[in-house]
């Protein structure tokens, strides 16, 4: 409409001109005929002879500069092109005269600390294709009889990934041979689509250490970007070494398939041919073979991850048939204190890491990603942050010695109700028919309460130390994350006068100040506090050392991409010094834990006295409103030279002693081949 | 009044000086030396590269180009022979001429359409096959340049300078009409420049101009809507318009109407200072740069012989037209004069339009660079122009 109207008013204005000079040639001399017959006879006449000459001139030098203009122009076209940028057409010549064939190279494995492959490697036969692809109905039609698939299917898999555009969308994975040779023998009918051989994860032992191991998916965007980002800014040198993602490489999406991507990723190999315009191959110019990942080893054992895995799924069926219907949440983390070294780590509910392969539907992602599935995806090990509950009391206890607040021949007569903070303030111990009298130890070992709140009061109303609790806490490592080579660790939850009045900054000042219920409620392990099971195995990991806790880990080593030697391989990393008092403190709280495991209940002992090794421990019931208990359990064997620590949560699983004791006995006996032998009784309620 | 006098007494002893030497008969004074030898090194230079062509373009003929260069001579020499002030008054017979061999390929005896081309004939009886739009630019320098000329150096009538734009406006629309745009641009150019040297007030010229950039400006934006309403590509073609839209901006497509441009800029810029070598011009060897011995003749070029080679090449392409425009301003006969100027037009519009398109300062149009070029029909009548120019020095002082 627009492009009319212009055209409309410019044809107005022409026709304007055009009446307008006629009316100006009408007045004109019309000397000029059109012939000047046989005319050498000149009908203007010469004029003013030199004015003449002047103009002629003037002419002909106006003549000279344009063409002087018009080499200078090609000139300085040609200077910039042949001089200045010959490079970058060079470049570019270059890149016309050759193609690039790449063969992708296989991933690296992931082994168990044995050697046992957790990951491993298989050919298979991939089609792909191209998203445009999906608007050619024909195509997709012939293509899904051919692969025997619905045509739905067929076509939400060229067009629904959740890849980029320009890379290749696999339609289907582990094609038959038959079904390869027929797509290319009738290559016209199926252009664009592209036949390759990819090499593809296997699992071996199914959902095991999923949330370790980790899935691989096809490479992002955004994570294309990153790579190529930070493959620029690293100098020459360092690039040489690195590898060149390609949009559509497998890449590792989480745990220790994205946390080693640079070890597990191989080179691809090159080879660079040359060509002429039509692609005919003119020759060879080089060859660069693929280098496959390396291997990598875990420090998981394969006996106590799946003892691990076992143990959380007894624990939680423990708990459901004691009536805690939800109890199907949980984690279980088995390390060796002496450097971190995980051993095992499981998370419930689990994942299938290869529904993953060859690319994820939208449904099974919005199953994996969906509450009534739980979120499987969550390592709730290192990323689940719960209440402590009773397992904190020890470092309650080790506080209280070291800022004198509550000594060790301190007593507290627990009567089922503390009144510490008047009657209006008052509080229930777990045991609502009261422990009697209680000291620091039995106050671990019975874990009664209001020994605890009489240490929180202490800490509120002293004035050099007011925060000497949670200085204890972050001593050992709370609040912040424990350096786990995994990704997506929370740090969890050390709350204090700061945190409160700023947590809840759009309540009255009254109501975010910190007061002494909130000492008290964190000195038993409740309230705003949150760990992770693995902060929890760390801090009893410490326990056992007598203070040093080391940075856990899951990388032992990795084999080189030849297959010969240890390309990198872990050192063992102390991560603090746990804070406490003397070492007198220690042993006071040890002799607390050996007391929890054998002594605090007759049905809680019974798993334990048929273990040969000492166990020290701690058992602990998260209170949260609206929803059942959470069940903790932390312990570590053997007593007098501590070797392994187990860390076991259970959403909704009730006491510590119902339910997460179950996994971290099952762990101990799968390290020790001695099978807990005792049933799973309801226990006399210790917790 | 006595400079203008002292000018008067010098300029006829030059007269007088030229005669004398003509009388002796010395070469120089019968042939212009730098044009001689611009014209010669041209030659030798295009069939250099021609030969390198031909060792990996099979349609590039060697001997061919040399058949064109040896049958260019002897036309030149007829050329040269030749006293051309005697066409100064025949414009009917010119123009009548000039359209017969503009549409001569639409004659049915003589049109010749292997392979797809148009504006192509074939002489009956010899299998000798010629494109008379090369023929027609130099007689439509003739026909401007004679018509031009009855003014003797200053228009005083605007009626007179409508009436000589549209003389030229015949021809420019009838080689456009046949099809080639390009060669139309030549002509355009050649005869704009004779008439602009043709003595029209200025003001004439810069109205002419602004008019011709509005109907350009109008017949694009009409194009698309002419198309809309009749129902098929009319006006201006799709293949030009993508040159165009390519042009401004290359990246736009690089598959299609890019290609050639971009493969060409790519040989140009590769050649760096010295070039390649000869035979080592791997976008022309193996064929990314289309043409590459007749329209992008000029990539081949640079991107054998390099930054220097190119300059080289337009050096002598200075030498020739300076020479030239030196030879038109000292003629005493303002039709040879303008014929000359003419000539200038032709040479120095293919040489900026040719090579500009091959480095992306011009669009793209089918133009073959002169003397260098592989093609019969361009080699024979640049040659010939040659000859012209060589005429216009041997006469440049007779007396009608």
């Amino acid at each position: 409409m627009d492009a009319k109207l212009v055209v409309i008013i410019a044809g107005i204005i022409l026709v304007v001109a055009i009446l307008a000079s006629l009316a100006i040639l009408r007045g004109s001399s019309g000397r000029f005929t059109y012939d000047t017959q046989g005319g050498t006879r000149p009908r203007a006449t010469e004029g003013e002879g030199n004015t003449q000459g002047v103009a002629v001139k003037g002419r002909f030098t106006g003549l000279a500069f344009a063409a002087a203009g018009v080499f200078a122009a090609i000139t300085a076209k040609l200077w910039s092109m042949q001089m200045v940028s010959s490079d970058h057409y060079e470049e570019l010549s270059r890149q016309n005269q050759t193609r690039t064939v790449t063969t992708p190279a296989p991933r690296g494995r992931i082994l168990d600390r044995n050697g046992v492959p957790l990951v491993t490697n298989r050919a298979s036969l991939t089609v792909a294709a191209y998203r445009d692809l999906a608007d050619d109905a024909v195509l997709v039609r012939h293509l899904a009889n051919v692969l025997g698939m619905p045509y739905i299917a067929v076509k939400r898999n060229i067009q629904d990934y959740n890849q980029s555009a320009q890379s290749l969308h696999t339609v289907a994975t582990d094609v038959r041979r038959s079904t390869v040779a027929y797509i290319q023998e009738h290559a016209s009918d199926f252009s664009g689509v592209q036949v390759v051989e990819r090499t593809q994860r296997q699992y071996p032992y199914g959902t095991l250490a999923g949330h370790v191991l980790g899935y691989t998916g096809t490479i992002t965007s955004e994570q294309l970007e990153a790579r190529i980002e930070a493959l620029e800014e690293g100098t020459a040198d360092a690039r040489a070494g690195q590898i060149q993602y390609e949009s559509g490489d497998i890449v590792g999406q989480s745990g220790v398939e994205i946390q080693y991507e640079s070890l597990l990723q191989g080179i691809r190999g090159e080879q660079t041919v040359q060509v002429d315009v039509y692609g005919n191959v003119t020759g060879s110019t080089s060859s660069v073979p693929p280098e496959p990942g390396s291997d990598i080893k875990l420090t998981l054992d394969l006996k106590i991850q799946q003892a691990c895995e076992d143990g959380l799924a007894h624990a939680m069926s423990a708990g459901q048939s004691q009536g805690y219907a939800e109890a199907k949440k949980g984690a279980c983390v088995c390390m060796d204190v002496t450097n971190g070294e995980i051993l095992g780590m499981a998370s419930a509910p689990v994942f299938d890491p290869s529904v993953f392969i060859g690319g994820v539907s939208n449904d099974a992602w919005a199953a994996l990603s969906s509450e009534e599935s739980g979120y499987p995806m969550i390592n709730r090990a290192i990323a689940g942050q719960y209440m402590s509950a009773s397992t904190i009391k020890p470092l309650s206890a080790l506080a209280a010695l070291k800022y004198g607040v509550y000594t060790e021949g301190q007593t507290t007569v627990c009567t089922g109700w503390w009144t510490g903070m008047g009657e209006a303030n008052g509080k229930y111990c777990w045991d609502h028919a009261g422990h009697g009298t209680m000291n620091l130890q039995t106050g671990i070992t019975m874990s009664c309460d209001p020994v605890f709140y009489d240490i929180g009061k202490a800490f509120f109303y002293d004035e050099k130390n007011p925060e000497g609790l949670q200085e204890v806490y972050r001593g050992w490592g709370l609040g912040s994350t424990t350096g786990v080579d995994l990704p997506s660790e929370a740090a969890g939850r050390v709350p204090d006068a700061e945190w409160k009045s700023e947590f809840f900054s759009d309540w009255e000042d009254a109501d975010r100040s910190w007061n002494g219920g909130d000492m008290c409620n964190i000195a038993i392990g409740q309230g705003d506090i949150l760990v992770t099971p693995l902060q929890m195995a760390c801090v009893y990991a410490g326990i056992a050392n007598g203070g040093p806790e080391y940075v856990p880990h899951v990388f032992l080593s990795a084999v080189g991409r030849d297959g010969t030697g240890d390309a990198a391989s872990y050192e063992t990393r102390k991560r603090l010094e746990g804070t406490f008092g003397k070492k007198s403190d220690i042993d006071l709280v040890k002799r607390g834990l050996y007391g929890v495991i054998y002594e605090e209940s007759a049905s809680q002992a019974a798993h334990f006295t048929n273990l040969d090794v000492t166990v020290e421990g701690k058992s602990g019931t998260g209170q949260k409103s609206g929803e059942d208990d959470y069940s903790w359990f932390v312990a570590y064997a053997p007593a007098e030279d501590p070797k392994y620590v187990v860390a076991a949560l259970v959403e909704q699983g009730g006491f510590g002693s119902t339910s997460a004791i179950h996994a971290v006995r099952d762990v101990l006996g799968a390290i020790y081949d001695q099978p807990d032998t005792a049933g799973d009784t309801a226990g006399d309620g210790a917790r | 009044m006595s400079a203008k006098s002292r000018n008067a007494s010098s300029d006829a002893l030059e007269r007088v000086n030229k005669r004398i030497g003509q009388a002796r008969g010395s070469f120089k004074n019968v042939v212009n030396i730098p044009v001689l030898v611009a014209s010669v090194a041209l030659i030798a230079y295009g069939a250099l590269v021609i030969w390198t062509a031909s060792l990996s373009i099979s349609a590039a003929s060697f001997s061919r180009h040399l058949l064109g260069v040896g049958l260019g001579a002897i036309l030149a020499l007829f050329c040269w022979s030749r006293d051309w002030r005697g066409l100064s008054g025949l414009s009917t017979a010119l123009l009548v001429l000039d359209l017969a061999i503009i549409f001569s390929p639409y004659i049915p005896g003589l049109s010749y359409n292997a392979k797809g081309m148009t504006g192509w004939i074939e002489i009956p009886g010899i299998h000798l096959t010629f494109q008379p739009v090369e023929l027609a630019k130099i007689v439509t320098v003739f026909l401007v340049g004679g018509l031009g000329a009855q003014y003797n150096g200053h228009i005083d009538s605007v009626r007179d300078y409508v009436k000589l734009c549209g003389m030229l406006a015949v021809p420019f629309c009838a080689v456009v009409a046949a099809g080639d745009l390009g060669s139309g641009l030549v002509v355009f150019c050649s005869g704009a420049l004779i008439i602009m040297m043709s003595g029209p007030k200025k003001e004439w010229v810069l109205s002419t101009i602004a008019v011709l950039i509005g109907l350009v400006a109008l017949l694009l934006a009409a194009d698309s809507v002419v198309d809309s309403i009749v129902g098929h590509d009319t006006l201006i073609k799709q293949y030009q318009m993508n040159r165009l839209l390519v042009f401004l901006d290359p990246s736009s497509d690089t598959t299609g109407a890019a290609y050639n441009l971009q493969q060409s800029m790519i040989a140009v810029g590769s050649g760096g200072f010295f070039g390649k070598g000869i035979g080592a011009a791997t976008q022309a060897a193996e064929g990314f740069l289309p043409e590459a011995h007749t329209d992008f003749v000029f990539a081949l070029l640079s991107e054998e012989f390099g930054f220097a080679g190119a300059m080289v090449l337009l050096a002598l392409y200075a030498l020739l037209i300076f020479s030239t425009i030196r030879i038109a301003y000292r003629s005493d006969s303002q039709f040879l004069r303008l014929v000359a100027v003419g000539i200038v037009g032709i040479w120095l519009f293919q040489i900026l339009e040719n090579i500009g398109m091959c480095i992306g300062l011009m669009p793209i149009t089918g133009i073959p660079l002169p003397f260098i070029s592989f093609g019969s029909s361009s080699m024979l009548m640049q040659m010939a122009n040659v000859g012209i120019v060589q005429s216009i020095w041997r006469c440049r002082a007779k007396a009608s």
